[in-house]
């Protein structure tokens, strides 16, 4: 059911010469070792399957445009990235070998910053890092959601639908008027922003009429070139805490308090709930807990636990706001915990002027990736995510199925709970040795298992790596895959020669399986 | 359960990790720290005592770091930062396979301007490649510089 390759041939000499002419030889990239460095760092084979046959790094909307234009005459599919860290998903990778990937990292201006009404208008080569060097270096009064691994675009991440554990986490809800270059090479402006010299673009999402935003999120329909974005006033007060639940089943309860907590904004941003692994990958490495045979043993979780004060279940919550405000949720999640958790719940706090590292400020950060290093040698990471409803007994029932089969098949058991107002993103990564043949071997059909279960119960991936990105689209099954149907009949009319991102969450009418559907 | 030999192996380790968290501790009197949700806050009583000789790098890539002025060093800040300062990826890993002096790329004296060049365009182990378009010749060549500035043998 993988997307087959070898379907693009490679882009020709003449077409790589015509893009030259428009963007400059310098940001047309063809070498061996140009291709390389552009492959998947995570990837299961190295990362010949998804090579791109050249890379395109234009740096204005004009540039992207002409570029269109030859790729529809010339129908060599490009595969567009911000700043291509999607790691864990594929990176920079195409779908597709042979795809050219177009690289918007030198589209990284930070077009405007509004303090007042709390926005900015970015590219999409913009990073976490950039745009908060930028108010930090400014002294703009604003915060930003981050996700684990921050290396990325701001805007590529939220048209991804990435996460973060902070208010306004939910990037792609955060996303307030794009800027998009159609297969095309129309250019359009999405909500307000369809009206020239606009007001209101980053203000009102919606516009007249249909809303188009959502059409170019996880889409292969355009070329977003400029994304809005909300930003979070910054706070008079923060605290925050890292709640220790010490039973595997107390999922169940933990799972009901906060997602009730967090469904009445007492607590007002998506909870990161995650296994014990998940902390020990960051502070060791397997090696120094067991290098016994199959999946590291609970006893030995147990003491990972105990050494770096862990519970099977280690919950983070922070509360943001006016002083009078945080202190009165802090009283009632403190209400709602202790006495099921039989302890105390201690906030650390901070208020204006104190240093930052007391807040609950989302500080870029990619400490995250050190999660690859768990089973040592050159190691990678799949996340493996899907949607649940945040009810407890699920949560446990599917904690305790999902953990049957990572023992079963010798894998270690890391995963989070992001817990929503009325869902949960389940995000686990597959960590593996990219060097251990056996275990990428496991760790791939592992992958295809846990969709399958995850369908059984009626829950299906929010996102997606490149490898399996059909596999997920297929989940999406009612109606005899309507979706796919749909999502094929627009992609066909707005770009019939298929030149953007084909493959990209399984559309593609390349696919020989798609041959004739409909 | 651990067996004896491999308490044995855990042992420097254990120290590696230590100093991972005592950089971890010791940042928050800094302005700034990461606070992401991997991040494990360690109580008072198993939080070690920072090392004496702390060195006085900055711990973030929002600071401006040693010998500022040097033309590589804003770039260096820039694209590599991220993970080469602080509790961060690339300190811990150097940390691990080599020592904690060695894992603070700003501080070293034996880097070469070659093997600079092939780690950043080929990666090294977990660190990933950096394109052209990422990192241009001339932006490498510059953190080359910059981080060979201390080592007189350098070319």
């Amino acid at each position: 059911m993988q997307t087959t390759i070898d379907e693009i041939a490679p882009v020709s000499d003449g077409a790589l010469e015509r893009f030259r002419g428009v963007i400059g030889a310098q940001w047309v990239l063809s070498s061996v070792d140009d291709r390389r460095s552009y492959h998947d760092p995570y990837a299961f084979d190295g990362g010949p399957e998804h090579e791109a046959s050249a890379i395109l790094a234009p740096q204005s909307v004009e540039e992207i445009q002409a570029i269109i234009r030859i790729a529809n005459e010339e129908k060599t599919p490009l595969w567009p990235v911000g700043r291509g860290k999607n790691l864990g998903y594929g990176a920079a990778a195409p779908v597709l070998r042979n795809s050219l990937i177009l690289d918007l990292s030198r589209m990284n201006r930070i077009l405007e910053v509004d303090e007042k009404s709390a926005h900015c208008l970015l590219e999409p080569g913009v990073g976490f890092f950039d745009l908060y060097d930028h108010l930090q270096a400014n002294n703009i009064p604003l915060w930003m959601s981050v996700p684990g691994n921050s290396w990325g675009s701001v805007i590529g991440n939220a048209l991804d639908r990435g996460i973060g554990y902070t208010p306004y986490g939910d990037h792609c809800d955060m996303l307030c008027g794009l800027e998009v270059v159609l297969p095309d090479g129309d250019v359009i402006r999405t909500g307000m922003g369809a009206m020239d010299n606009a007001s209101t673009w980053q203000h009102y999402r919606h516009g007249y009429g249909p809303g188009w935003e959502q059409m170019f999120v996880q889409s292969s329909l355009g070329v977003v070139t400029k994304g809005g974005l909300w930003l979070q006033p910054e706070p008079e007060m923060t605290a925050k805490t890292e709640i220790r639940f010490p039973k595997f089943e107390d999922a169940e309860w933990a799972v009901d308090v906060l997602a009730d907590l967090r469904r009445r904004d007492i607590i007002q941003h998506n909870i990161v709930f995650g296994s014990p692994i998940r902390a020990a990958t960051v502070l060791s490495q397997r090696a120094d807990w067991y290098e016994g045979e199959g999946a590291i043993p609970d006893a030995v979780c147990e003491e990972i636990m105990a050494k770096f004060n862990l519970g099977w279940w280690t919950g983070k919550i922070n509360v943001q706001g006016h002083a009078e405000i945080v202190e009165a949720s802090m009283k009632i999640i403190r209400a709602a915990i202790e006495p099921r958790l039989g302890k105390e719940v201690d906030f650390e706090v901070w208020r204006k002027g104190d240093p930052i590292s007391k807040s609950a400020r989302g500080v870029p950060t990619t400490i995250g990736l050190q999660a690859v290093n768990w089973y040592g040698g050159r190691g990678g990471h799949i996340g493996f995510a899907p949607v649940m409803p945040s009810k407890g007994a699920e949560a446990l029932a599917f904690a305790r199925k999902m953990k049957a089969i990572y023992d079963e098949v010798g894998q270690d058991y890391y995963t989070t709970f992001t817990i929503g107002r009325r869902h949960i993103n389940n995000v686990n990564l597959l960590l593996y040795d990219r060097d251990d043949v056996e275990m990428v071997a496991r760790v791939k059909s592992l992958f295809t298992r846990l969709v399958d279960v995850a369908r059984a119960e009626g829950y299906a991936e929010y996102r997606g790596h490149i490898d399996f990105m059909d596999m997920i689209a297929d989940t999406y099954d009612f109606n005899d895959h309507a979706l796919r149907r749909l999502n094929d009949k627009v992609k066909k009319t707005l770009d019939p020669n298929n030149i953007i991102a084909p493959g990209r969450n399984g559309i593609s009418p390349y696919h020989p399986r798609k041959e004739g559907a409909e | 359960m651990l067996k004896m030999s491999q308490m044995t192996m855990l042992k420097p380790l254990c120290i590696a990790l230590s100093f991972s968290v005592a950089v971890s501790c010791g940042k928050k009197e800094t302005e700034t720290s990461t606070d992401e949700p991997h991040k494990v806050e360690t109580t008072a009583a198993s939080a070690p005592k920072p090392a004496p000789h702390e060195p006085a790098f900055p711990r973030t890539a929002f600071e401006k770091g040693p010998d500022a002025t040097h033309p590589g060093a804003e770039a260096f800040r820039l694209e590599c930062a991220m993970c080469h300062r602080g509790f961060s990826t690339g300190v811990i890993m150097l940390e691990r396979r080599l020592d904690k002096d060695s894992a603070i790329l700003e501080q070293r004296t034996d880097l070469t301007v070659d093997y600079i060049r092939a780690v950043v365009r080929n990666g090294l182990v977990n660190m990933p490649a950096f394109s052209k378009v990422e990192l241009t010749d001339e932006e490498l060549d510059e953190i080359a510089a910059f981080l060979t500035r201390n080592n007189e043998e350098a070319e």
